[in-house]
């Protein structure tokens, strides 16, 4: 049986008339990575800080390791790492005494402390920047020392607030492997961001909250199942000529009244569809039969960004309609 | 009109705090007037009455602007800085002398406005007579408005120098504190004689106000011994000069690094004693002491201490232990040089005198070194992100108290026992004195106790550092300086048992009267500043941990 390390049932947070978190239940086990993801405001911060002892539900309760968050705050922080979005440093203080620092306030003794020091700046590929300054270091520099800063008791989960934001390509293609490589260690994570595709490279997990309501949550294959019901196919022509015959084409072969652009100057079509593989290569064969000169026709992967966008508009309709439902009819259309 | 100009004065007119200060000075000013104008029929030809107000207006006056106008200039240029606007500020067609004045301008503009409101009140003692225009109220405003321009200067060279906005306020008072009160402890000691130390210490103490307005108030004889040459310019006329120098130094300095340069910051290479060669490591440990080196790699915070102590000395400034040391060592040498000359009794002065003057030092100590140690013991933590960090470790919310608190303890008593050596051989010379060696070591003690409780529960009340010491500096300020104007005016207008009562808030006034310096020895103040001084601690210590207890609750 599958062991739950992090686990939320009918989470709720409001501050007064406000719900900052809505009915909220999520389930993750030990080696899995959660993509937390949402607009600014939706409640992903106000998730993790109940997550980590630091904020008390309205209603609903949150679990680690089946410790709850609220009542057992102290073995929690024993628990969980947390890195905040803002790093929170020490002026005048080098890299290795700021680590020292919050293990001894972790109550790692002195004798293991050095050597855990040693091994959480190796992990994170810092130890060359043990003895510079923590307040001279870049944002890439003290991202790497938050982690090494949240690994340093051990905890069996992690929770990173936007770890990759304003890293630069290369730091971000380092820290997607230093996540990869803590979860093959056994270590549970919730990571959010607003990189979207850094995110669908690690995550085993998805949930996407907007407005504090969770819209989408399951593994990432699912979701873009869900969202994304239609395929997107891309033809690409040998001629721009071509372009309108493919049209047609396409209006007759397809009968579910497909949406199709079409776009002379790059010689392409695109249009969506619900059949399945074997449907395709049909479409594919009568395209060629009909006398289309196809260059390549490829299908159109849907990522995370686009199931985002998906879930977030689809949201954002719901609700709009919902208040329409719930407004008083108006001067003109009332008897 | 220079669009700077325009954009800082109403930034600073926007604010609540310019706002409140505006009015409560018209108020106090207004019944200032209101309880001193004469009521009775009879006319008062000496003018005594007017002089009164006057004296009281003046020094008040000095007070409000030694304590607020340091506020205003030492974040302008730091801030921008750190929000990235005066980048944009340089990368814009405006000559960055333009960017300089208009900031200048602005930060001193509001302080001149608080200066020009009180011009109605001043013009009003005037009315009373007994006051010269040219003599006395022109002078008088001529050194405010220079040291205004002076403190606005001043503070936007620190601000131009620091990387956050709480360091450039801190070092801003503490400069200010500085140039007006320890300048004047020299001529103290060696007035009277016509060494070059002498000469030294007289120019010295013109970086002051304090000579300057205390002599166009008539008050120029106090603290003074024998006679001055006649040739020798007035107080006034040298802090014009002295001032007027130092004023456009800092203007220079500040110019011709206001550009790009102001950004440049020196990152240490990160080279620890550890990884040099066997000889530089032999060398640098025999320099420094084994223990003093500020590039020994660290062992650790040790088991069974408090690791936000060690934190809390390891992240301040001058918290290093070879910063310990060279302070002990300076304050040492000072408490001695103090010791010596009254073993010596070159001076006039006897051990009372001495006595005074070294628990007027250290009153200085403690009120310039408190408020930038236990100002931001909490806010900070809030401001930079530290606090969440805290609160996700599973030491409690006293042990971190605790351990914040005990760094400025211990920070406090080790510069107040470098100064103990002085009063050794005040002991030493007069035993009888030993009694009341005791008592003003209590009064010290409860002053460096007050002081650290009443700033670390100011820091538990606001949510930003500058904020925060702001404060600390006026209510420590207000008690361990302000009461001492009512000695000022003994005589009149207060009487007596208001200065007593006044003085029994100040422990370090109740240290002078148990010294018997000169000018206390009527008072009886000990049982009630201890008593006050209690209470006072105790409040403190209640806020702070009630506040402390909040923060650290969840939300």
């Amino acid at each position: 049986m599958s062991e739950k390390v992090v686990e939320t049932v009918n989470l709720t947070k409001c501050y007064g008339e406000f719900v900052a978190l809505d009915d909220l239940s999520i389930s993750l086990e030990k080696g899995q990575i959660l993509g937390f993801i949402g607009p600014n405001g939706a409640g992903k911060t106000t998730t993790i800080k109940i997550l980590v002892g630091l904020s008390r539900a309205t209603s609903g309760s949150a679990f680690v390791d089946g410790y709850d968050c609220f009542r057992e705050a102290k073995r929690i922080k024993r628990l969980v790492g947390y890195m905040p979005d803002t790093f929170g440093s020490y002026d005048n203080m080098r890299v290795r005494e700021y680590l020292d620092f919050f293990g001894a306030a972790f109550g790692i003794s002195w004798l293991r402390r050095s050597k855990r020091i040693d091994e959480v700046l190796e992990i994170t590929n810092a130890v060359y920047m043990q003895d510079l300054f923590v307040e001279s270091l870049s944002h890439g520099m003290k991202q790497r020392v938050g982690i090494a800063r949240t690994l340093l008791h051990d905890p069996s989960v992690l929770i990173l607030d936007e770890p990759a934001n304003g890293l630069d390509p290369q730091a971000r293609i380092e820290m997607r492997e230093l996540l990869l490589s803590l979860a093959a260690a056994g270590k549970t994570l919730i990571v959010t961001s607003h990189i979207l595709p850094e995110l669908s490279r690690i995550c085993d997990q998805v949930a996407i909250i907007t407005q504090g309501k969770l819209r989408a949550y399951g593994p990432l294959e699912e979701i873009m199942k869900t969202v994304s019901q239609k395929r997107t196919v891309e033809i690409q022509l040998v001629s721009g000529a071509d372009v309108e015959k493919a049209g047609t084409s396409l209006q007759q072969i397809l009968d579910d009244s497909p949406e199709v652009t079409a776009s002379p100057t790059e010689s392409m079509v695109r249009f969506q569809t619900e059949q399945q593989d074997d449907g395709l290569g049909r479409i594919l064969s009568q395209l060629i039969e009909n006398g289309v000169r196809v260059a390549q026709f490829r299908e159109l992967q849907t990522d995370l960004e686009d199931a985002f966008l998906s879930v977030t508009q689809n949201a954002t309709a719901s609700e709009a309609a919902l208040a329409g439902e719930k407004e008083p009819p108006t001067a003109e259309a009332s008897p | 009109m220079n669009a700077i100009i325009k954009r800082e004065l109403i930034d600073v007119f926007r604010t609540k705090k310019s706002f409140a200060m505006q009015v409560t000075l018209a108020v106090v000013f207004a019944l200032l007037l209101l309880l001193r104008w004469p009521t009775e029929s009879q006319v008062d030809l000496s003018g005594k009455r007017a002089q009164e107000v006057f004296r009281i207006f003046g020094y008040g006056l000095l007070t409000v602007l030694i304590l607020m106008a340091p506020a205003f200039p030492a974040a302008t240029v730091v801030r921008e800085k750190i929000k990235g606007t005066l980048a944009l500020l340089f990368n814009s067609p405006i000559p960055n002398w333009q960017i300089y004045f208009g900031k200048l301008v602005g930060v001193s503009g509001f302080l001149f406005l608080l200066l020009i409101m009180s011009l109605p009140s001043a013009m009003a003692c005037l009315c009373l007579g007994g006051i010269s225009l040219t003599q006395e109220l022109l002078p008088l405003y001529l050194v405010l408005f220079l040291l205004t321009l002076h403190y606005a200067v001043l503070g936007m060279w620190v601000s131009s120098l620091s990387n956050s906005s709480d360091g450039a306020l801190r070092a801003t008072y503490l400069i200010i504190l500085a140039l007006t009160v320890l300048s004047l402890v020299p001529y103290l000691l060696f007035q009277g004689s016509e060494s070059l130390l002498t000469a030294l210490s007289w120019w010295m103490r013109s970086v002051s106000p304090i000579p300057a307005v205390m002599e166009i108030l008539g008050h120029g004889f106090i603290g003074s011994q024998g006679v001055e040459k006649a040739t020798q310019l007035d107080a006034p006329g040298r802090f014009f000069l002295v001032n007027g120098m130092l004023t456009l130094a800092l203007m220079v300095d500040t110019l011709y690094r206001f550009n790009h340069k102001i950004f440049d910051r020196v990152r240490a290479s990160g080279t620890m004693t550890n990884d040099m060669n066997v000889a530089t490591q032999i060398g640098r440990r025999l320099l420094f002491m084994f223990f003093f080196d500020p590039r020994q790699r660290s062992i650790g915070i040790l088991p069974l201490v408090n690791p936000v102590l060690i934190k809390e000395f390891r992240t301040r400034k001058f918290g290093r232990s070879h910063w310990l040391m060279r302070i002990v060592a300076f304050c040492s040498i000072a408490s001695l040089i103090l010791a010596y000359l009254a073993t010596m009794g070159t001076l006039d002065w006897g051990p009372d005198v001495i006595g005074g003057i070294m628990i007027m030092l250290q009153a200085a100590l403690i009120v310039l070194f408190t408020p930038s140690l236990a100002a931001g013991l909490i806010c900070g933590e809030i401001e930079s992100g530290g606090w969440q960090l805290l609160q996700m470790t599973p030491m409690r919310a006293y042990q971190i108290v605790l351990g914040k608190l005990l760094s400025v303890f211990w920070t406090m008593s080790l510069v107040l026992c470098a100064t103990l050596p002085g009063y050794v051989v005040m002991g030493w010379i007069v035993p009888e004195k030993w009694s009341q060696i005791n008592q003003v070591l209590i009064c010290l003690v409860w002053a460096a106790v007050f002081s650290v409780l009443v700033s670390a529960a100011v820091s538990s009340l606001f949510r930003k550092t500058a904020a925060a010491t702001v404060t600390s500096y006026a209510i420590l300020a207000g008690v361990c300086i302000g009461t001492f104007f009512f000695w000022l005016f003994r005589d009149a207008p207060f009487g007596h048992g208001l200065v007593e009562s006044m003085l029994s808030l100040n422990p370090i006034a109740t240290a002078i009267q148990v010294i018997e310096t000169p000018g206390f020895e009527t008072y009886d103040l000990v049982g009630t500043n201890w008593l006050l001084m209690g209470i006072a601690s105790g409040l403190s210590l209640v806020i702070l941990v009630v506040q402390t207890l909040r923060l650290s609750r969840p939300q």
